[in-house]
């Protein structure tokens, strides 16, 4: 029987390949790396499309003879021409291809045209002639749940939800413009009769845009029997499933081709530029069209989620935590593609790294007429994580705790249930911190000169919602591997790590293990890449596939020496070493065996956690992703700008597959964080996105990270993956914003509710903290 | 009315990567178009298409220049360097080395324009302290790996150029 994967542990005690540069480096630092940017096609036309110009308006007609009439330009993309596609979403489905009787924000989809040139494109569109009667627009969330607001969905799209377990629920349309509601609920609700104190606190969590550097772009083949696409696309089999439902195919019909993405960040999952294309493709007679989105059009696709959060906390005198009930409204901006599992995941990470005999907490995902929010590193965890850690620190201060001390005295232990049904939380809270806050040097710290430290933990449920992923490992006569998963590779490395788990698996070099091309027509079958899932979910399917190739090949070397145990048989770089230490290399009796051609060997793998009814989403969670953070700040009180001296974060790895990879993923994680925690904003005025290009949006630079940036990968070893790793990339992102707003109080004792902490943010909140002195109680601001 | 593809060209006689090209150019083509679907050179990203995020970055007589906004004519005379010519006979060059081992890339996407710029800071300043290779780096937006794995190759980047005996080259 094959070894369990999730049991393994590496030949050497530790991964070999770990301190070796990842896989991809050659192709990435010569440029010969493909992107779908790079993709051309024989015939290829270019597509531009039309844009809003309103937040939310009544499209009276649309005229589009004279664009179609331009020389150069092939299809035209209007309203007429999408009618009978389906709109798609996740649990709702509500966002169409194209604007049918109005446009929900500025810069709504209108028309398309797909042209000779990008040139041509953009001339036939300043010939359509649009005409809009404006309505009324909800602009945030405020004004969305409004007494008589405007339905931005007037009749109820179509939507589903999906099979929770204990303690959780979901609802359709609770209220107008709620699409979705999540709610989950553990413990005994008497336990607020225990609390000495109930604290009430509003939080606000800004929006930011992924700011992925390669756009949204796709090249698309398509006929009304078939479409093809090569894309930059997270989750090609997701992707696959939704451009079958649009255009009425069968799944079998449509392949997607994903070659390396230029990030991503969530924001590339699910449909994007596709369907335009697509459909234009369909108009233009089957022609090849490629729709790339200019970094203003990406502004106007996606982003992160806003969110207000309303939390009330139970407390006992000496500081133990009892109740926490939360209320989370999330703007998910004009369609609800991903909002109501951002909502899911809001809502269910609430309790954070402690302990509560009750939890309940409500999140809604409400429509708004601005820019789709969408799927974005830290997943609704980010938002929970700011909330919750910034309230423990106004608990601490209005009990008169040290906030260091306060997390520490409920932090759920190892091994300790999240929930009832869940998994055991596998990693040491406790000593995450201790790690961070004894590196930044936070006991003996030193307050002079307006700074401060502050330290915050953050944590999710890791890997996905009850995630399939399947893979196969295929080894040539001579032992070449080629390693076929859909895995897409976007700048995490899980390329190279998968190659590393099988090259372990057969004792090869990874340069002997090829990743194959991402291609839905022949990749197994996969989720999608999200959720921090690669190396604990799709590294377990691939690892399996991989003992099982080995395994083949050692019951073939078994026979081969008239029937010996395979058990007693090693693989080593295509030679198999018998008991006695003999070595058979594999070739010639391969080729005895099977001929000219040879053989191919294959392994298949497969992996899913498994349902269950006691767990509140579908399935255990896979992992518990963890970050923790200390920073150290500087705060002119006269400005309130914030310098960052130091900031620390540590992730837990479980267990190290390749170095560099896991220490990238930490510090881009945090630096998110660290922009988010600052000055990263995308920023409406009326619905109108006003920095909505890269010189106006703000993201971080290398100036903008500290003297003192340190990253520290802890290996635990409590997790279950492969070879016992788990996954990073989102973890360090959560706790950064906290730790720098604990540090700012800790520096000048404002306390910040508000992201991101701008100069003008902090200034007010010290004029605050500063009238409350002279009235004689402290406030949060 | 113009029939929008009717355009006027000039000729451009410009070194790319060490080779001579005379081109016919549309007025209105930039560098990196120039450079990405009549030359072939992939390598050269291009993201905001603003000159702010420096993917598209190639050096024009040593300079970094953000070919995304700089018209194809004016490199008239000119030699362009972009990452493809940074390998010599399939040999990385000291800059792709470095980055390759200290893991300076993830998604890559920023990594052409970063190399290129690690290139002609090297050139100028064979041995930059942090601050100085800070305030050029931060020219490039990079969005996965939070900096400090760039930082750390440039330094090495440095460093290996030193074993290899190369001194600044202006
Ligand atoms: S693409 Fe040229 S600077 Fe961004
Ligand atoms: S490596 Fe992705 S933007 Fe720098």
């Amino acid at each position: 029987m094959t070894a369990d994967p999730r049991r393994l542990a590496p030949r050497e005690g530790h991964m070999p390949e770990r301190d070796r540069p990842r896989a991809d480096a050659r192709a990435k630092v010569t440029g010969q790396a493909t992107y779908t940017t790079d993709v051309r096609r024989a015939g290829m036309l270019h597509a531009k499309v039309l844009r809003s110009p309103h937040a939310h308006a009544r499209i009276v007609s649309v005229d589009a003879s004279r664009a179609r009439a331009l020389p150069g330009v092939h299809a035209v993309l209007t309203r007429d021409e999408a009618a009978g596609l389906a709109p798609v979403g996740t649990f709702v489905k509500d966002w169409p291809v194209i604007a049918g009787d109005r446009v929900r924000y500025l810069g709504d989809t209108v028309a398309a045209v797909a042209a000779v040139d990008e040139r041509t494109a953009l001339a036939a569109l300043d010939l359509v002639e649009v005409e809009y009667e404006p309505l009324p627009a909800v602009t945030d969330v405020g004004a969305a749940l409004a007494e008589g607001a405007v339905e931005v969905f007037p009749e109820p799209p179509l939507g589903i939800v999906p099979h929770y377990g204990q303690g959780a629920s979901g609802a359709l349309r609770p209220l107008p413009n709620v699409p979705y509601e999540f709610r989950f609920t553990m413990g005994d609700e008497s336990a607020w009769d225990e609390c000495d104190h109930v604290f009430t606190d509003e939080f606000r969590f800004s929006r930011m845009n992924h700011m992925h550097l390669e756009p949204f772009v796709t090249v698309a083949e398509a006929t009304d029997e078939a479409i093809e696409v090569w894309s930059a696309a997270q989750s090609p089999f997701p992707l696959r499933r939704d451009l079958a439902t649009v255009f009425g195919l069968p799944e079998n019909r449509v392949r997607v081709n994903v070659p390396y993405l230029g990030g991503g960040f969530g924001a590339k999952h699910g449909i994007r530029a596709e369907s335009v294309a697509v459909r234009l493709s369909q108009l233009a007679g089957g022609r090849p069209v490629r729709y790339c989105m200019t970094t203003e059009e990406v502004f106007l696709t996606s982003s992160q989620h806003a969110a207000v959060l309303r939390y009330r906390t139970g407390v006992k005198a000496d500081g133990t935590f009892v109740a926490r009930s939360a209320e989370v409204l999330l703007d998910g901006g004009a369609y609800s593609d991903l909002s109501p599992l951002v909502a899911e995941k809001a809502g269910y990470r609430a309790a954070g790294a402690y302990r509560w005999r009750y939890l309940d907490s409500v999140a809604r995902a409400v429509t708004t007429n601005t820019v789709p929010a969408s799927a974005f590193r830290g997943f609704g965890g980010t938002q929970a994580t700011w909330a919750g850690e910034r309230q423990v620190d106004l608990i601490a201060e209005r009990l008169g705790m040290r906030p260091y001390e306060l997390r520490l005295r409920n932090m759920k232990d190892l091994g300790e249930l999240y929930a009832p049904g869940e998994t055991p939380i596998d990693s040491d809270l406790k000593e995450g911190l201790r790690i961070v806050a004894e590196a930044i040097g936070y006991a003996d710290r030193d307050r002079s000169g307006n700074r401060g430290m502050g330290v915050a933990v953050g944590i999710k449920d890791g890997g996905g919602v009850n995630k399939p992923a399947q893979a196969r490992v295929k080894v040539t006569t001579r032992g070449d591997v080629l390693l076929q998963c859909a895995l897409t590779e976007m700048g995490q490395g899980g390329h190279s790590a998968m190659a590393a788990l099988v090259a372990e698996v057969l004792g090869c070099p990874r340069e002997r293990v090829r990743y194959a091309p991402i291609d839905t027509d022949h990749s197994p079958f996969d989720q999608g890449t999200n959720a921090s899932s690669g190396i604990a979910v799709m590294g377990s399917a691939v690892t399996q596939a991989a003992l099982r190739a080995r395994d083949a090949v050692l019951q073939f070397a078994a026979d081969q020496l008239g029937g010996v145990d395979p058990a007693g048989l090693t693989l080593e770089d295509w030679t198999v070493v018998d008991a006695a230490g003999e070595r058979h290399p594999l070739v010639p009796w391969i080729m005895h065996t099977f001929g000219g051609t040879g053989f191919e060997f294959t392994g298949e793998g497969f992996f899913k956690a498994t349902n269950s009814d006691l767990a509140p989403l579908e399935a255990p969670c896979i992992f518990w992703e963890v970050g923790w953070a200390a920073a150290e700040v500087e705060v002119d009180p006269d400005t309130g700008k914030v310098t960052l001296l130091q900031l620390v974060v540590s992730g837990d790895a479980g267990r190290v597959i390749s170095e560099l990879g896991a220490r990238g993923q930490d510090e881009g994680a945090a630096v998110f964080g660290l922009g988010q925690a600052l000055f990263e904003e995308m920023r409406f005025e009326d619905g109108c996105l006003l920095n909505g290009e890269a010189l106006l949006y703000r993201v971080p630079l290398a100036e903008d990270i500290p003297e003192r940036f340190t990253s520290i990968t802890q290996e635990q070893g409590h997790a279950a993956g492969p070879f016992g790793a788990k996954g990073l990339a989102e973890g360090t992102m959560l706790p950064v914003a906290p730790a720098i707003a604990q540090a700012i109080a800790d520096a000048v004792g404002a306390q910040l509710t508000e992201l991101p902490m701008t100069p003008a943010r902090v200034w007010a909140a010290l004029r605050a903290r500063e009238a409350s002195e002279a009235a004689g109680a402290p406030a949060a601001g | 009315m113009t029939q929008p593809d009717e355009q006027t060209t000039v000729r451009v006689d410009v070194d790319v990567n060490g080779r001579h090209h005379e081109l016919a150019v549309p007025t209105s083509t930039v560098l990196s178009d120039l450079l990405r679907d009549e030359l072939g050179l992939q390598g050269v990203r291009t993201s905001c298409e603003r000159a702010v995020c420096g993917a598209c970055t190639v050096l024009v007589d040593g300079t970094p220049t953000a070919s995304c906004s700089t018209f194809a004519f004016d490199v008239d005379g000119a030699a362009v360097r972009t990452v493809e010519g940074l390998a010599t006979e399939g040999a990385l060059s000291p800059e792709q080395q470095a980055f390759a081992e200290c893991g300076g890339f993830q998604c890559g996407f920023c990594t052409s324009g970063m190399l290129v710029l690690t290139k002609a800071l090297l050139d100028e300043d064979p041995d930059p302290s942090r601050e100085t290779i800070r305030a050029w780096i931060s020219s490039n937006t990079c969005r996965c790996t939070g900096y400090e794995m760039i930082l750390e190759s440039v330094e090495r980047a440095a460093q290996l150029r030193a074993e290899q005996g190369m001194g600044a080259r202006r």
